[in-house]
């Protein structure tokens, strides 16, 4: 059963797996690219469907082939809708993925091209729109999925060395919340198991706090929950994060920003709790405590 | 002498066949349509802000202006209600305006005088459609509708990039990078899902809903371009008329519905399409760049238009066949025009100079 479960899970990241192996003419669409927020950030409530790249005027190029569609220029005649992130123009690349770069410095936009080239220009890493710092805002639509990719999956790897970080865990009842690692006994029953967590990142500004790629939670050695930041896309009028359990913005954090893991029946007796977290480098962190329950 | 008689007595024949057809045959010139100019005012500078709103009384009539470097409220007999600079954003309507920053932390309603009504702290940049304010959230892949008093009605997320919107009373009305229109009610449930197709490439390029929110209309797709109309018949919205267009527009295009439901306007590469909801036909005005579209004479079967580049513009008046009726051109670096009854509203700033706004009535004489 566990055999099928995970051969249900790979083939629903095959598609971005196999992509991300013939799509290697994708190349990053800025020179110098500086991550400052990660796929899956939430950014006042919000994911981030997208992902931030700092860059103080840079020039952004096509990721790849393909052809521009759309071009909002941020000085728009009266009747065009706001833009929260600024100017963008959006280029069909092939195998159905429509790439987004937003937040360009305003009217850089290359409005005046059709076909592109991987690598042609089209315009300048700016601060338009409800930016946090000057960058590029780079999202990769999947028009055939209508879904939001993480575009880590299909770039080239960037150096990286550093883990993500595993602040604190708590565990909350609804009534009281206990921070693991001070809290050593606590009244048995249902908690929700919840942690502050995030991507390193080396950009000197940030949304938010980066959302790693990869978390689990284990309790007494048994997985628990994974969540994996890959896709978001839209369901019942509600943005929803990662295909192997998609959560809405509510369900995948509280207000205060930490995670929601998971809920769990905790019986009377001793616990241990493990969360791993891992980046897009594969860099990993792992953090374990030993709880009481009476 | 004889001779002389027949000349006199031709002159009056002439004379009195000159006075016959004159009392019998004339038939009056048909009227001309004029426009007459009944005032015209300075806004004041920018950077010294104006409330006259006490010597108005009632506000209810006021009519929002954006302008150059000034945006406020006039009456319609010609006083300056309010005016302030631009902010960096502005979401502007009869019912009042939310002026914000760059990166808004809260979001102030205020009344066409200034005085603010109401606060939310939601994220995002407004914007007004008629008198319903909604909000753009951060990603521009999210949206929602704000109360009179800054709560949220209701909120909604999609699955892509918001590209077009429109509405009325009734429907909210928005079209997607990934080529869909998505039409949802006052409450936020969906009416509308729909996605044109039938291009190379999908997209919503312009959307617009009429006033009664029974007809909306779209222009989707490249490759080709296509413009497509739905009707609501009973509960759901069927198509009723479509075309293929010759334009490749890859921004947004402007369209709308004329107030009293009549007449779709919509951008063309060389001017604007007239689309006849009755008739269902369609007709072609040639002109410049478009600033204003979709303001209409109901009583007078006119469209209005203002058209023009960076420094000059032209007030165009057209039939819905397609003629011009008129046109009126003037310099001026940003153009204004609203419309009430037979009178236009017609702002006018010269780059780092004086605005000026006037009314012209139109009148037959």
């Amino acid at each position: 059963m566990k055999l099928r479960v995970g051969a249900c899970r790979a083939l629903v990241f095959a598609p971005y797996v196999f992509a991300a192996s013939i799509l290697s003419a994708m190349g990053w669409p800025l020179d110098a690219p500086v991550p400052a927020a990660t796929f899956g950030t939430l950014d006042s409530g919000h994911f981030l469907t997208a992902i931030e790249l700092a860059s103080d005027g840079g020039l952004v190029h096509s990721a790849d082939e393909g052809e521009l569609v759309f071009v909002y220029d941020s000085k728009p005649a009266s009747y065009a809708l706001p833009s929260t992130i600024g100017s963008y123009v959006v280029v069909e690349h092939p195998r159905g993925m429509a790439g987004v770069y937003a937040e360009l410095a305003k009217g850089s936009a290359s409005g005046y091209l059709e076909k592109v080239k991987s690598g042609s220009l089209l315009g300048t890493a700016g601060a338009s729109g409800i930016a946090k710092g000057s960058g590029l805002l780079f999202g990769l639509f999947d028009r055939e999925a209508e879904r939001w990719v993480n575009p880590f999956l299909l770039l080239p790897p960037l150096a990286d060395t550093t883990p993500p970080v595993i602040r604190s865990a708590l565990l909350s009842n609804g009534s009281s919340s206990y921070t693991l690692g001070e809290a050593k006994s606590l009244p048995q029953g249902v908690y929700l198991v919840c942690a502050d967590l995030g991507d390193s990142l080396v950009s000197t500004w940030s949304v938010g706090n980066p959302a790693p790629y990869y978390v689990r939670l284990m309790i007494d050695g048994a997985k628990v929950a994974e969540f994996t930041s890959d896709v978001a896309g839209a369901k019942d009028g509600s943005l929803r994060l990662s295909s192997q359990s998609p959560k809405a913005a509510s369900e995948y954090a509280r207000p205060d920003g930490k995670v929601i893991l998971a809920s769990r029946l905790f019986a009377r007796g001793r616990s241990i709790i493990e969360i791993l977290v891992r980046d897009y480098a594969g860099n990993e962190r792992r953090a374990s405590w030993t709880i009481t329950l009476e | 002498m004889e001779e002389t008689g027949k000349k006199w007595l031709a002159i009056v024949i002439i004379a009195f066949a000159c006075i016959i057809y004159f009392f019998l045959c004339a038939v009056p010139l048909p009227k001309e349509l004029v426009l007459e100019p009944r005032w015209s005012t300075s806004l004041p500078a920018p950077d010294a802000p104006s409330v006259a709103g006490a010597d108005l009384g009632a506000t209810t009539s006021l009519i929002p202006f954006t302008l150059g470097p000034s945006f406020g409220y006039f009456s319609p007999k010609g006083k300056v209600a309010f005016s302030a600079a631009m902010p960096f954003g502005l979401a502007i309507s009869e019912a009042g305006y939310v002026a914000y920053d760059q990166i808004p932390t809260s979001l102030s309603l205020r009344s066409p005088l200034g005085i603010e009504t109401a606060k939310t702290l939601e994220a995002g940049y407004p914007f007004y459609s008629g008198k319903r304010l909604f909000i753009m959230r951060p990603g521009q892949n999210s949206a929602a509708e704000l109360g009179s008093d800054g709560r949220v009605l209701w909120q909604r997320d999609f699955p892509s990039i918001i590209t077009a919107f429109s509405s009325s009373d009734d429907l909210a009305l928005f079209g997607l990078m990934d080529g869909s229109l998505v039409g949802l009610g006052k409450d936020g449930s969906e009416l509308l899902s729909f996605a044109p197709g039938g291009s190379r490439i999908a997209g919503i390029y312009g959307c617009a809903v009429s006033p009664d929110g029974q007809m909306v209309a779209a222009i989707s797709g490249l490759d080709k371009q296509r413009l497509v109309v739905l009707e609501r018949r009973t509960s759901a919205y069927r198509v009723t008329y479509h075309r293929w267009l010759d334009s490749d527009f890859r921004r947004p295009v402007a369209m709308g519905f004329t107030d009293d439901g009549r007449y779709l306007a919509y951008e063309r590469p060389d001017g604007f399409g007239i689309y006849s909801c009755e008739g269902r036909s369609e007709a072609r005005i040639a002109s410049k760049a478009l600033k204003r579209l979709g303001l209409s004479i109901p009583d007078r079967n006119m469209l209005i238009a203002l058209e023009g580049g960076s420094e000059d513009k032209t007030l165009l008046c057209a039939s819905p066949k397609g003629k011009r009726i008129f046109s009126a051109s003037f310099s001026a670096a940003d153009g204004f025009l609203a419309q009430q009854g037979d009178s236009l509203f017609l702002g006018m700033a010269q780059t780092g100079g004086a605005s000026v706004i006037v009314r012209l009535d139109l009148k037959e004489e």
